[in-house]
């Protein structure tokens, strides 16, 4: 007998905003705990939600790059629960009319291309982060993430290994990226997975006892965890090791087993009704198109497009495409200067250096693209030199636009005048006889010691070919 | 009627005496009641109402700001320290 397993996806995103999602609070990580609270987000009687309109446009925005029918009505209900992570005992949800139905992502793994069909997808608040002191016995509660907006994604049971589960979320975040709903950064929880879990015969159109393991934060994690259910589920069936039970389980990474939890309460338990304090949210056909027209390219056709109409090769396309903001910047630098090769190198090594020596990550590149451009431009035209170039770039990298400025005011524009290139090769050569000797011996080295030199006195302002040859016709004379 | 009244004694967490169960299923076979009535009449082609107030779109700019400090926040609390509420510990 055959089996396959079926596994279905929840997966939650902290969506980029300001602030949270019914409250002004910020919705900013890593702050002091409780730093980011108010009357409203800590649950107190009496606080009344309003809807972040950034929310709605940035659900919107998830289910148009998801391929989702969006509700121009949307309306939000309270979900019942008691844990101290959720002062106000409801999560504020959408269950009748959620954002986004019925949508679609295309995955392609060594098996080949499929479709993975999304369900829903709704807003929400986040719930707060407790910490357990063991030495006192005692929990701490966090409110800060209380209230920070949520999208849920929820597909149908369509994945059907841990290679596709991993291609799929790969594509959601790089989709969420690029089009700024969410930074997904799974080592700061701003997305988190549930994975759903069943095993069949395989063929079989019955779906078998299904587990469900919360709050996943890695790829390898999940991948782990969906191998070890998917053998524990098998071996319950094939040889009667245990009675299977829909249940919600734990996954103890460290471990690498699986561990029940207590029962779930059934959706009936959460007693959902619409939320009497908010109020139905209806999109409207400017609002609608608004989103749409701001929508981005898809990473893949931003990729062929670099590559097809501005002559980049597959790996500078595909390093750019990993990060909307390094598209950004390159596009606006290619619009300034029209060298793609150039601006992509300056982006995939100079700018990505920067960003490493400052411990950032690419989507952290915030500089003017414009003032690359300009930059760019100045060194095609040798205006400026090389090392030069890049000490600019450290300034724009801090906030400067205008390059050509800095390098008037710093000295760096490659001066013309051949007479004062001369003069410098001259004195060097006159006062280094021994480099002029080595070199008319056979050693290539000393020319370069004689080169640098006269660099270092013209402060790397003049076109290194013009240097080369005067330098050369001077050490013929010597 | 017994059922309903303990699942939901469980999940409010609550504990219930005798007595007031018997008020509290008193209440809900009112309601109950209620919707038979509600369940009898021919809604076929009514739109659902979603919401009481006649009202739509209450919303906010993502602007953040943050009046309140969170020892505003905690004097009323039973326990804090340390900038966090306590709570008796919790079990995985
Ligand atoms: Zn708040």
């Amino acid at each position: 007998m055959e089996y396959e397993v079926v596994i279905g996806l929840e997966v939650h995103c902290e969506l980029a905003t300001n602030s949270k999602i019914f409250c002004a609070c910020s919705a900013k990580y890593g702050a002091e705990a409780n730093e980011h609270v108010c009357p409203a987000c800590c649950g107190m009687p009496g606080m009344l939600p309003i809807v972040n309109k950034r929310v709605v446009d940035l659900g919107m925005t998830a289910g148009m790059m998801l391929n989702c029918h969006i509700n121009r009505k949307t309306t939000f209900d309270k979900k019942n629960y008691y844990y101290p992570d959720l002062p106000a005992a409801y999560q504020t949800t959408q269950l009748f009319a959620p954002i986004c139905v019925n949508g679609r992502v295309d995955i392609e793994t060594s098996k080949g291309k499929k479709s993975v069909r999304i369900k829903q997808i709704h807003m929400e608040e986040d719930a707060g982060k407790l910490v357990h002191d063991d030495w006192r016995d005692l929990t701490m509660v966090d409110y800060n993430r209380t209230s920070v907006p949520l999208v849920e994604i929820v597909s149908q049971p369509d994945l059907s290994s841990a290679e596709e589960v991993v291609a799929y979320l790969e594509r959601l975040r790089s989709l969420l990226r690029f089009a700024k709903v969410s930074d997904c950064r799974w080592e700061q929880g701003s997305m988190r997975c549930d994975v759903n879990l069943s095993v069949r015969e395989k063929g079989s159109d019955k779906l078998g006892v299904r587990t469900e393991m919360k709050n996943m934060n890695s790829l390898a994690a999940i991948t782990r965890a969906i191998e070890y259910e998917t053998a524990r589920h098998i071996d319950a069936i094939v040889n009667k090791t245990e009675e299977l039970v829909q249940e919600t389980r734990r996954w103890d990474d460290e471990k690498g087993k699986s561990f029940a939890m207590r029962t779930k309460e059934t959706a009936g338990d959460y007693r959902y009704f619409p939320d009497p304090n908010v109020m139905p949210v209806v999109i409207d056909d400017t609002w609608y198109n608004r989103i749409k027209d701001s929508l981005p390219e898809f990473p893949e056709v931003k990729k062929a497009r670099y590559m097809d109409e501005l002559g980049l090769g597959d790996f500078d396309a595909t390093s750019l495409v990993e990060s909307r903001a390094f598209c950004d910047v390159f596009e606006a630098a290619y619009a300034e200067c029209g060298l793609a090769k150039d601006a992509a190198n300056w982006i995939l090594k100079d700018c990505a250096n920067l960003l490493n020596r400052n411990q950032m990550t690419a989507d952290m590149l915030s500089i003017d693209g414009r003032a690359l451009g300009k930059l760019i431009r100045l060194v095609a035209d040798e205006k400026v030199g090389r090392a030069n170039a890049k000490f600019i770039l450290a300034e724009i990298f801090a906030g400067a636009t205008d390059p050509e400025k800095i390098a008037v005011e710093k000295g760096f524009i490659v001066s013309n005048d051949t007479s004062l290139i001369e003069k410098v090769v001259v004195d060097i050569v006159a006062a280094d006889p021994k480099s002029v000797a080595d070199y008319k011996g056979g050693k290539e080295k000393a020319f370069m010691a004689l080169f640098g030199k006269c660099m270092r006195e013209l402060k790397g302002n003049c076109n290194p070919q013009v240097l080369r040859e005067l330098l050369l016709k001077e050490i013929d004379k010597a | 009627m017994e059922d309903l009244l303990d699942m939901l004694e469980k999940v409010n967490q609550l504990s219930l005496t005798d007595e007031e169960k018997a008020v509290a299923a008193g209440y809900f076979a009112a309601t109950e009641k209620d919707f038979a009535t509600f369940s009898a009449v021919d809604t076929d082609g009514v739109e659902p109402m979603v919401h009481v107030m006649p009202l739509e779109n209450v919303l906010r700019e993502d602007v953040s700001s943050q009046p309140f400090t969170r020892e505003d926040l905690q004097k009323g609390a039973p326990e804090a320290e340390d900038g966090y509420w306590e709570v008796p510990r919790l079990i995985e």
